[in-house]
């Protein structure tokens, strides 16, 4: 099957963060040193190699950069400077707008403007629109209960609309991103049975991330402290989505806590306040490799995230010590963060959650299908002729 | 354009404003974008018929000006490129320098050509520094075309590295029985005045009339009296690395570099000597071991000072200081090498006689550890990997090609491979650079020998269960590597020798960004540089292979006896002042 050459796709991913992929020379040194790189993905080079080659249609249908974990030890050794960690984590995000029907993904990506105007104005619908319905139907002066500015069914039901729709769109993705990746990029047949053989994939990639704790850095050391912290804010992230979409009426609930309820959110928010401080430090101090460049949607994704952190800390601090007007202020502007945050997820950098463990599913699918072929090549049992 | 140079853009936009013919001066910035169409407009609204481009790097920006002047139909021969940075204006101080630049270059006079002066009268004896294959070849020209030739060298013997080498590429031919008839003849030639252990501490004087003051260390063996019979080597307490065996074996103290070495005496290592740095209070065994009396540890360094009209340089190089490379594991692993140490280790007068052998552990009484030595009874490598490009085309390090890496490397395997049966060696290179006369069918060759030649660089050496494993990519044939291998050779790249630095500014030879000696004019006169009486030879001005070194001493030689012969004289371009470079420019433009 022909491919089609797009001669301007390096220039088109400058616009997600790849600047230097031009300067590479093959060298293969980024490829030896990875510890994820193995027989069948061979990564950053090859990725590199279609980048220049501008073979568009090829790494659309690829899975390699959702094997990388960006440890940055590509980047750190490489000859030529060509950031290869940097080109893998801009190749994600344009696998994220390719996966996205849309386009708004693509839009977000490729201008920050839009994006933070995109998110400015559904918080202000949102506020607009929750102060309406606060003010019509209750008293500012109480919080839960009777006559609440805000009451829980009504953000039960609320949440869950929201929840949906963006449920529908990772959803549709998501399907893409099968079709990209496994019937556009396998010739080979993969038998159904594959499919649920390593279905245990999923769950493992997703509550483990191991593959993130097996990342070196120098080689040597094993990268625990990002690994530990990425861990924790995932967590906290699905079991706070959780909580607030199944169990946001106990939670509002007060004003005494609630353990059974409230000792997961008190963990979850341990896991997400430490992870974004961490990642916001981090992309201030510029102190790792893969931290060096922000992209304006990386700031966009910790900064919300870490606000809609801190008024939810907020708005429960007020609803306990009794300081009701407060709590449904803090309310509002929390609702109005998390909203966009909502929204924006099935767009943005925040979409990883669903693509990477598919990724390794698919990944373990295609190897499984590889060995059934038995195309897998033993790369020690190389001998001279 | 970078911000080491600080050269003052502005001044020069004004001083380029007020040159004759110059209708408008624009300042396009760091790193411009540059658009064809504006340029057209530019172009046609002010009927330019020149454009000239000035700038660190001008040609870079080069193809977008000869667009647009092609496209509204004018001369595009006359699109001249201000080179600051190849025309040595690099820093705030060479101002003038730049303005001059820019003078020609709208003038449309090579540079080069307004600025060379004459005049100063031309004393008939010529420096020469250092005394590799460069220095001895471009002396014997010199030499035997009846004209005195000082030749220093600031180690103990002639030869430099070529000396060290066990086989030429692409040939094969053995380096020593090319170099050391050469040295020979330098050591005996009645024109030729060798002093080594010796430096240029000052030089002053101008452009064919230096005054050089050379201060020679102390050799502390007289040399017409020494027969070397060996018996202080014997007695010597002092044990050091071998430098002309790259550290690979061990010397005493009182020791001769090499049994061709040239002069073919002893000479006392005063920095390790027992004797010297107890000022005499202990040891001197090997003055009463002597039988000719000819050991003096009391010998004064000598200042000599001598008179030359031309100064030739070919200080040469070194290898890029390899503890800055941690990922290939050398110094960790004990046969993990360098490719000097290799070149030694295969060299029929190295400390194993030839053998390539894997290193073995041996007990040092002085220290009381066991240490990693090569030594004839070790253990032939069942299989070797070359690492080519280690330092050299990287960012971090070199940026430049080192240009002979991949040809020797290749001769290392051939080397392996002939001398010991069935074994495994691989290469991993990044591009393969066989560029010269047989190069490439030497490289064919190598393939077809059974090596097996890896596209694609390995990244780390790592030690599993007492095996060295060098992973790599092989690129053409799509998979990832790991090969068990017994020793490692690692292509280091080439950087200028140590000294270099401190004999620019001592002569006020300009040096390119990567270190080297600046010559005048890479295409043109690549052999001068722009201090006038002053050329460079060998790897001193870039790397480059032993035919291309051979090469250039012939040439500079012809340069030196052009000058003492033309009656013409020499003078230092960079000695005239902008208005007499921009008064020659009048002159050669006009006509």
């Amino acid at each position: 099957m022909a491919i089609r050459v797009n001669p301007s796709f390096i220039d088109d991913l400058s616009r997600y963060g790849a600047e230097d992929v031009q300067l590479c020379y093959q060298c293969g040194d980024c490829s030896t040193i990875c510890s994820h790189a193995d027989d069948i993905y061979k990564f950053p080079r090859k990725s590199m190699r279609q980048l220049q080659m501008g073979l568009e249609q090829r790494i659309e249908t690829t899975l390699e950069p959702w094997l990388c974990y960006y440890c940055g030890q590509c980047s750190e050794q490489c000859p030529r400077e060509a950031d290869p960690g940097e080109s893998m984590m801009s190749l994600r995000r344009w696998l994220i707008s390719k996966y996205d029907f849309t386009g708004i993904a693509r839009q977000f990506f490729k201008s920050k403007t839009s994006e933070i105007l995109a998110v400015i104005l559904i918080a202000l619908v949102t506020g607009i629109f929750l102060m309406f319905y606060g003010i019509s139907g209750g008293s500012i002066h109480i919080y839960d209960g009777e006559g609440a500015f805000l009451p829980s069914q009504f953000i039960h039901k609320f949440d869950l609309t929201i929840g949906s729709i963006m449920a529908i769109f990772l959803l549709i993705n998501s399907i893409r991103m099968w079709y990209f990746t496994m019937i556009k990029g396998v010739l080979i047949p993969v038998p159904w049975w594959l499919y649920l053989k390593e279905l245990y994939e999923l769950p493992l990639h997703f509550f483990t991330q191991k593959r993130y704790a097996e990342c070196e850095s120098n080689g040597k050391q094993h990268l625990h402290m990002p690994w530990l912290i990425h861990l924790g804010l995932m967590l906290g992230y699905v079991t706070m989505l959780l909580l607030v979409l199944v169990f946001v009426e106990p939670l509002q609930a007060g004003p005494e806590i609630r353990w059974s309820v409230h000792i997961f959110a008190y963990m979850a928010t341990i896991g997400l306040l430490s992870g974004t401080i961490y990642f916001i430090r981090n992309r201030f101090k510029k102190n790792y490799t893969q931290y060096k460049k922000s992209h304006s949607t990386d700031w966009v994704f910790v900064v919300l995230l870490f606000f809609i952190v801190l008024t939810g800390i907020f708005q429960h601090v007020f609803h306990r010590t009794g300081l009701y007007e407060w709590a449904n202020i803090t309310y509002v502007i929390h609702l109005m963060a998390v909203v966009p945050w909502l929204l924006r997820m099935p767009f943005s950098k925040w979409a990883h959650l669903a693509y990477r463990p598919l990724a390794m599913y698919f990944a373990a699918i295609q190897k499984a299908a590889y060995e059934r072929q038995e195309l897998l090549v033993d790369s020690v049992s190389i001998t001279i002729k | 354009m970078d911000d080491q140079w600080k050269i003052d853009i502005d001044a020069i936009a004004k001083y380029s404003a007020n040159l004759p013919e110059v209708e408008m001066v624009k300042n396009l910035g760091i790193k411009p974008r540059l658009n064809v169409e504006t340029l057209i407009e530019t172009i046609n609204s002010r009927k330019l018929e020149r454009l000239v481009i000035a700038g660190d790097m001008p040609g870079y920006y080069k193809p977008v000006f000869t667009k647009a002047m092609a496209k509204t139909g004018g001369n595009v021969d006359e699109v001249r490129l201000a080179s600051f940075q190849e025309h040595g204006a690099k820093n705030g101080q060479s101002l003038d320098r730049a303005k001059a630049i820019i003078a020609c270059a709208t003038m449309a006079v090579p540079f080069s050509l307004a600025a060379v002066p004459g005049g100063n009268p031309v004393n008939h004896s010529t420096l020469v520094i250092g005394a590799g294959i460069a220095g001895i070849q471009a002396s014997l020209e010199i030499a035997n075309a009846g004209k005195q030739v000082y030749l220093i060298e600031q180690s103990g013997t002639i030869g430099g590295h070529m000396a060290m080498f066990d086989k030429t590429f692409p040939t094969l031919d053995c380096a020593a029985c090319i170099l050391t008839p050469k040295m020979v003849d330098v050591g005996q030639h009645e024109m030729i005045n060798l002093m080594t252990r010796a430096k240029v501490v000052s030089v002053g004087g101008k452009p064919g009339a230096y005054k050089v003051k050379i201060r020679q260390k102390a050799r502390r063996v007289d040399v017409k009296s020494c027969v070397a019979c060996g018996l202080c080597v014997d007695a010597c307490p002092v044990k050091v690395k071998s430098e002309f065996d790259a550290g690979i074996s061990i010397r005493k103290a009182i020791y001769i570099p090499f049994p061709q070495a040239v002069p073919n005496t002893y000479l006392i290592d005063e920095e390790h000597c027992r004797y010297v740095l107890n000022d005499g209070e202990k040891c001197g065994v090997c003055v009463r071991k002597c039988p000719k009396d000819c050991i003096h540890l009391d010998e004064e360094d000598a200042t000599v000072d001598v008179e030359v009209g031309n100064v030739i340089l070919a200080t040469g190089y070194e290898l890029l200081d390899i503890s800055k490379i941690d990922q290939y594991g050398y110094g960790k692993f004990p046969n993990v090498v360098t490719s000097l140490e290799f070149e030694r280790l295969t060299n029929a007068s190295g400390s194993t006689g030839g053998r390539i052998v894997t290193k073995i552990k041996q007990y040092n009484r002085k220290t009381k550890q066991d240490e990693w030595v090569f030594s004839p009874e070790g253990v032939p490598p069942r299989s070797v990997a070359i690492i080519h490009c280690v330092g050299s085309r990287n960012k971090k390090y070199n940026a430049y090609c080192s240009r002979v890496c991949c040809m020797y490397s290749l001769k290392f395997a051939h080397l392996i491979k002939e001398k010991i049966p069935n074994v495994n060696v691989y290469e991993f290179y990044i591009d393969m650079r066989a560029f010269g006369k047989g190069y490439e069918e030497f490289a064919e060759r190598i393939r077809e020998e059974g090596t097996y030649i890896i596209r694609g660089h390995s990244a780390s050496v790592v030690m599993n269960k007492n095996q060295m494993v060098v992973r790599g990519e092989d690129i053409f044939n799509d998979r990832l590597v790991e090969f068990d291998v017994d020793m490692v050779v690692l292509a280091v790249g080439l950087v200028p020798s140590q000294g270099t630095e401190e004999l620019s500014r001592l002569l006020g030879v300009q040096r390119d960004v990567d270190g080297w000696f600046s010559e005048l004019d890479y295409n043109g006169s690549p052999t001068d540089t722009d201090k006038g009486g002053i050329y460079v030879a060998g790897m001193c001005q870039a790397p480059k292979d032993i035919p291309d070194t051979v090469a250039q001493a012939s040439a500079v030689a012809a340069g030196v006896l052009r000058s003492l012969t033309s009656g013409q004289g020499i003078g230092s371009m960079s000695s005239l002042t902008l208005s007499e470079i921009e008064e020659k420019a009048k002159t050669v433009h006009a006509i």
